[in-house]
Formats: C-alpha cells, structure tokens, sequence
C-alpha cells in the first residue's frame, strides 16, 4: 500500500501538468447556431475551455417555478445529463465535446407518444462550451449533439441544453433542453436561475471546474 | 444484489476508502434505482433497474409494461442513474426511478404516478444528500386516499402486512460520506400467523451516496 500510495503521489503532478498542458485556454469558441441567443447564454460570451458538469433530477415544467406541481398533475420530467470537454475546437470554432450523455423523459399527458412518455435518448454529444455571463454561481455550460426519440426511432434529431450549476443545495440549479425539428423545448424564462433554464424541483447539477 | 446488500456496500465504501488512504483523498460514488422488486419465497424479481458504474457516468434502463405474477403491474418505468467522483471539485450522484400507473396485491395499493428521486454531494461548498423531487400521484392504500405521505409513513395492512411510504434511509456519517435511499412504497409481506416477515415489495426506489 505504501509503494502504491507513493508512486500515486510522484505521479499526481505529472498528470495534472499533462492535463493542463492539454486543455489551452481558447477563448471566444462558439457552439453550432442551433438555437436562439438568450439572456445570460449570449452566443459570445462563452469560453472553450476544459469543463466537466454532471447530475441530473426532476423540473416541473410548466409553469415556470421552482415548486413541484400536484403529483397527479404528472406535469414534470425527469433526466440524467453529463458531458465532458477538454477545451479543444475544430478548424469551424465549434468547441468539441470529449463525450457526454443525456436521457430525457417527459411525463406530462399532453407530451405522450402512443400512450408512453416522450423518452430522449443522445446518441452523440459534439460540443460543450462554457458560459461566462450566466447567473450560475458555480458555472454554466451551453451543450448538445444529436439525440434520439425513443418513442418513434427518430435520430440524428439536433439538440441543445443549457446547464446551470447554481449552488448547493440541487434545487437552486437550472436545466432546459431545446429539439428544435420536433418543436420541443423545456424553457423557463420568467422565475429562473439563469435564462433559459428552470429550476430543479429534485436531483442536483455540479460543475466541474478541472478535470 | 439486493438492497440490503447496496446499503452494506454503500457503508463499506464510505468508511473503507478514507481508512485506506492517509496521504490524500479518495472520491467515490454509488447510485442505483429500479422501478419495482419482489421477493418472496418463491419470486425474487428487480425490473428496471440501473446501477452506476465504478468511475461513474450514466446508466438508464426502462419497460413499458411489468407484471410480477398477481403481486405487481406496473406501467412505463425509467430508471437514471449519473454521478462523479472528483476529489478536486466535489462528487455528486444522482438516480431516479419513475412509472405511471401501479397496482400491488390485486389492487390493494394503487397509484398513477411514482417519482423516487435520490441525491448526494460531497465536496465544494456541502456535504448532503436529499430525496427532493420524489412523489406519488393519486395513491390510494387499503381504499384510503393518501396525498403527500410524509416521510416514513407507516399503514398496516391487515392480512398482509404493512406498508412503509416515502420511506427514506439516510446513509453515511455527514462529513466524509452521505447517502440516501428513498424507497416510494415499501410492502412487507408478513405470515399472517407466526408475523415473521415472508417477503417484500418495493415500487420506485433510488439510492446514492458520496465519500471522499
């Protein structure tokens, strides 16, 4: 055990110093335009820099609150969300995810598809950048990819989160997810903690500042 | 592995992995969830169940549509875990386990919705862990309606046993570990003579903790 803990302790520093040396701060990348710029996520005011966020929870969407609606109500959606990028962009600026996942269910009635919840599965996560002016005091992260519906086969659908780590405990946090060629969005802009995001009402996001 | 079994794991990785390292930190994490399990003398049963890996990541698992002999029906059940250990900037996990519309022992316990929802933190600026965000829609025990069941709401269930819900089994010691496990509705089954316990039902359950 000592030889082991020794040799971990001789090559801690070695790894963090290959790390950074990896992870070059390249500000000013930006995400794919697939969605609308919106407060406090300007298309702009991100920076590609190496970034970590994982959790996942429960929002309960509408209406734009952070309380839990009546349980029968079934109004609310439930995910697990993380993704991973080492700060590197390709030759169009996109700042590259290293990998990520996210599955998205949707429990509302009215979003159904043949009697089951709406189930959003990513099949690939491309871009994470970091957000520099949201109001998410332990960070912020603008990412997608393509997803697939599970409920209907529909895949390579573009997608888009923005991510918001507001804190302990996990209900300060925000969430929200944009699909735009199946019209679908959980958005909150009005009671948030950082447009366009909604509170978490269960479950916890963190951030992750160095990995 | 059956739940008792996660707890004892969960309390080993808490208290072994701190005792193990003196020069620095070690992060774990631990999440689990499922939709529905039985276990009775002669069915022993976990459906729509996910157990995160070590090192973390995200495991999702679901089904449209669940029957444990005449003990459970249960419709659309996901379950999602995800978590981190990172000594730096703090581990998390978190799991869930929902489903629609559930029947347990021939209609005696009924519900239209479940949301178990389990979370952990350690590092940064807190260390805890919480069951925000679970629930039960429409539950309906023994022919009473029972809205909002606070946590660890205990009915008898005469004949059969009694029922435990929005059970909720905190882990850890606060500071270097923290866990939960937040089981929705917890049936166990007693021998209506002897009362020794005969088998257990649990619908909607979701754990996870955090040790560094």
């Amino acid at each position: 055990m000592f030889k082991l803990r020794t040799l971990a302790m001789l090559a801690a520093p070695i790894g963090v110093v290959l790390i950074a040396s990896s992870c070059d701060r390249q500000p000013g990348a930006v995400a794919p335009g697939i969605g609308k710029p919106l407060a406090h996520f300007q298309p702009g005011n991100f920076v590609c820099v190496p970034v970590k966020i994982t959790g996942g929870g429960r929002i309960d969407y509408p209406p734009e609150q952070a309380e839990k609606n009546p349980p029968a109500s079934h109004e609310y959606e439930t995910f697990g969300a993380h993704v991973m990028g080492s700060g590197q962009q390709d030759a169009n600026g996109v700042c590259l995810a290293d990998k990520g996942a996210l599955e998205w269910v949707d429990h509302r009635p009215e979003m159904e598809v043949n009697g089951h919840p709406l189930n959003l599965h990513a099949t690939e996560v491309t871009f994470a950048e970091v957000a520099t002016d949201a109001s998410c005091t332990d960070g912020a992260v603008h990412w997608g990819g393509k997803l697939r519906v599970q409920n209907t086969g529909q895949s390579d659908l573009d997608f888009e989160v923005w991510d918001c780590d507001n804190g302990e405990p996990g209900r300060n946090d925000g969430f929200a997810i944009s699909v735009p060629a199946i019209d679908y969005a959980v958005q909150c802009f009005t009671v948030t903690p950082a447009d366009p995001t909604c509170y978490l009402t269960g479950g916890n996001r963190q951030f992750h500042p160095t990995h | 592995m059956n739940i008792d079994n996660f707890r004892r794991a969960v309390l080993i990785v808490g208290l072994a992995l701190p005792m193990s390292w003196t020069a620095g930190s070690v992060a774990a994490q631990t999440a689990r969830s499922y939709g529905v399990k039985v276990s009775t003398p002669t069915i022993n049963q976990t459906a729509s169940s996910a157990v995160l890996p070590p090192g973390g990541d995200m495991v999702t698992n679901s089904g449209q549509s669940i029957v444990v002999g005449s003990l459970v029906t249960a419709q659309d059940a996901f379950a999602i875990v995800t978590g981190d250990a990172d000594a730096t900037d703090g581990s998390n996990a978190v799991s869930s386990a929902t489903l629609g519309a559930v029947s347990l022992l021939s209609g005696l316990i009924t519900a239209d919705g479940v949301v178990a929802v389990a979370s952990s933190t350690i590092g940064g600026n807190a260390t805890g862990s919480d069951a925000e965000g679970s629930s039960l829609a429409n539950l309906v025990v023994n022919g009473e309606s029972v809205s909002y069941p606070a946590p660890n709401t205990w009915m008898a269930l005469p004949g059969v046993g009694y029922v435990v819900l929005n059970e909720q089994i905190p882990t850890g010691d606060g500071v270097t570990t923290s866990g939960i496990t937040v089981n929705m509705i917890h049936v166990v089954l007693l021998d209506a003579l002897t009362g020794v316990q005969t088998g257990e039902i649990i619908i909607g359950s979701a754990s996870s903790a955090v040790g560094n």
